[in-house]
């Protein structure tokens, strides 16, 4: 502790020479500028700067007379009384720099606060985010605020594969989403020295590639004047280790709670929420505590195009999230459980089995014409009623695993271990009763006789062990 | 935790209503999640008590429905005798993490004042109900009498 206090004061009494008297928020920004021409130069810039300094100071360097020059970030040409503030660029940033085109000179503000006018104008298609100041804790005088512009830029969320999978201690600690920018490349060559010939105007806009046109100004791109931008998000939280780092995907349910909407669930309104495709909404501690609760119960539906996936919590029809990234926010202990969920649901629907002997869960497609199933752990069983391997009816089923099976070794562990599964086996089989459809073992610890399956939602009742019907309703709903 | 901080809202929110027929709300010891009240009907047979129920939240409320059950036993047909009740806002199908403790307590007197034959817990009672209704009231009556608490005095 001690050592990082030392540390701590050598690091403000560093920034503090380098600063001078300057604003302590006016940190360098190191940045890299591309010429479309291949050459690189690393700048390290003032944010106070505007876009007409920098050119002046990399001119000589790019080999590209000030007057002649663009710079380019996130598909917009800068103007030159942009300051670089204003632009919303991280640490490590790659800005564009182009030969003008000459007259074309369009009048060009950053991609970030276009998304938030479109917001404001129009928003229900796009998820935006007003900037938060990043030293929300410090008391700042309000009358130097009012002075300044109150800087209004897009931010959006996203799911980052380099923060997030890395071990955060607790595997049964909720993950938090990242902020992330909005970025956009050539879709043909990839490189971002593109101007886009419009602004996008919804999120299809931004999520689909090759929706809006631009102007490639990469030496050698195929497209040229004619190419198709194609949007992508980078993570704002940390600092890329390389251009080609894999990008973020944007969890675009999540936005900031701009009207004040109360959670669904615990009723406050609180500044980041989660907004449904129906409109309702929840914060993000109530989004993860609904995804822990539909894991855990295995409630999670296997949809044909979306995947495994929940609807709002309301469960109004046509909610469901469609991109599924918006998961990774579990816990990583119940994510993995979600992956097992998923596929395990997946290999039932399309027709497999899942190996029941104890500890395996082997997903297994079974031949049509064959009711008996070896899976790779060397159990044998019935495909239709999930019990050893039987001769005869499932329903007399007698378990010839051992003796009969010419290819079978008893290993004493193994024997003993066979015995204590034999002791559950019967307490499971005096405990349940199968589900008429999927075979689950089933429980019933109070209520009525109406079973639902908690794996295939077969109605059932407990007394028949048939389909639910009206007449089960009359004659012994209640036992 | 969510589920607390919901419930604190909402208990605030029926103490401040003061309802006339759900009263007396009380808190488990240390536990938020446990509720009990009287229920005090307000049409007869069962205008002649009061009944003591009690409400358990479960841990991820609002994502999973309360429970509700009587501790005062009552000639109901669709209250059995354990003090189990059937009420479909609270069944595990139709509830909505948005409906209100307020909205359940709600529905409760409504089937409480108003029982519904048609989806008995008590087939027998049930019965009674339908086919000979003044011997149900009559019998609901001395029951309420017998088992029943004490009206609140207002």
């Amino acid at each position: 502790m001690f050592l990082l206090d030392f540390f701590w004061s050598l690091w403000e009494s560093i920034t503090h020479i380098l600063t001078f008297s300057r604003n302590p928020q006016n940190n360098k920004l190191s940045i890299h500028v591309k010429s479309n021409t291949g050459s690189s130069v690393d700048v390290d810039l003032d944010p106070q700067w505007d876009i007409g300094t920098l050119k002046e100071a990399i001119a000589p360097k790019i080999g590209l007379p000030a007057d002649d020059m663009e710079i380019i970030l996130a598909g917009k040409s800068l103007d030159d009384s942009t300051t670089i503030a204003e632009c919303d660029l991280g640490e490590q940033s790659v800005l564009h720099a182009v030969k003008s085109h000459g007259q074309r000179q369009r009048r060009s503000r950053p991609l970030n606060q276009i998304m938030s006018d479109l917001v404001e104008e129009n928003d229900a298609t796009l998820t935006t985010v007003s900037e938060v100041p990043e030293n929300q804790d410090s008391v700042q005088p309000p009358v130097a605020d009012s002075e300044e512009k109150q800087q209004k830029n897009a931010h959006f969320y996203v799911y980052c594969s380099v923060c997030m999978t890395k071990s955060t201690g607790n595997p049964a600690t909720p993950l938090k989403p990242k902020e992330g920018k909005l970025r956009v490349r050539c879709f043909s060559c990839k490189s971002g020295a593109i101007q886009l010939d419009s602004d996008p105007a919804s999120w299809s806009d931004v999520l689909e590639p090759a929706r809006v046109s631009g102007d490639c100004q990469e030496q050698g791109c195929s497209d040229g004047p004619v190419a198709w931008a194609e949007f992508f998000f980078k993570c704002a939280e940390h600092v890329p280790k390389s251009e080609n780092e894999s990008a973020a995907v944007p969890l675009y349910l999540i936005r900031a709670n701009s009207r004040s909407t109360p959670c669904l669930a615990c009723m406050d309104v609180l500044d980041t929420v989660v907004v449904f495709s129906c409109a309702h909404t929840i914060c993000l501690d109530c989004f993860n505590d609904y995804m822990t609760s539909k894991i855990r119960e295995r409630k999670f539906v296997l949809d044909d195009n979306v995947g495994y996936s929940l609807p709002c919590p309301v469960g109004c029809e046509g909610s469901l999230i469609t991109e599924i990234h918006h998961f990774r926010l579990l816990a990583p202990n119940l994510y993995n459980l979600y992956q097992q969920f998923a596929t395990e649901d997946f290999v039932l629907k399309s027709g497999g089995v899942l190996c029941p002997h104890p500890n395996c869960g082997m997903g297994i497609y079974p031949d049509d014409d064959c009711n008996t199933v070896r899976c790779t752990c060397g159990y044998v069983f019935c495909k239709r009623c999930l019990q050893g391997n039987h001769i005869g009816d499932c329903d007399n089923a007698v378990d010839i695993l051992t003796g009969l099976s010419p290819s079978y070794t008893i290993d004493p562990s193994r024997a003993a271990q066979s015995k204590w599964d034999e002791a559950s086996h019967r307490s499971i089989r005096a405990g349940t009763k199968p589900c008429p459809k999927c075979r689950t073992a089933t429980e019933r610890a109070g209520g009525c006789m109406h079973m639902v399956c908690t794996r295939c939602d077969f109605e059932w009742c407990w007394v028949c062990q048939t389909s639910w019907t009206r007449s089960c309703m009359g004659s012994h709903w209640f036992g | 935790m969510a589920a607390s901080r919901r419930i604190q809202k909402e208990l605030n929110d029926i103490r401040t209503a003061g309802l006339k027929s759900f009263r007396d709300v009380n808190v488990g010891e240390n536990n938020i999640l446990y509720w009990t009240g009287l229920i005090v009907p307000e049409n007869p047979p069962f205008n002649k008590g009061a009944f003591r129920i009690e409400i358990t939240f479960p841990a991820e409320y609002p994502f999973k429905p309360p429970k509700i059950a009587f501790k005062t036993k009552i000639y109901h047909p669709n209250i059995d005798e354990k003090g189990q009740v059937c009420l479909p806002i609270i069944s595990a199908e139709n509830w909505k993490p948005a409906t209100k403790t307020d909205q359940v307590i709600q529905a409760l007197i409504q089937l409480v004042n108003d029982p519904e034959p048609d989806h008995p817990l008590r087939a027998d009672l049930a019965e009674e109900y339908t086919k000979d209704k003044k011997r149900f009231f009559k019998n609901a009556e001395d029951y309420t009498k017998k088992y029943g608490e004490k009206r609140p005095a207002d």
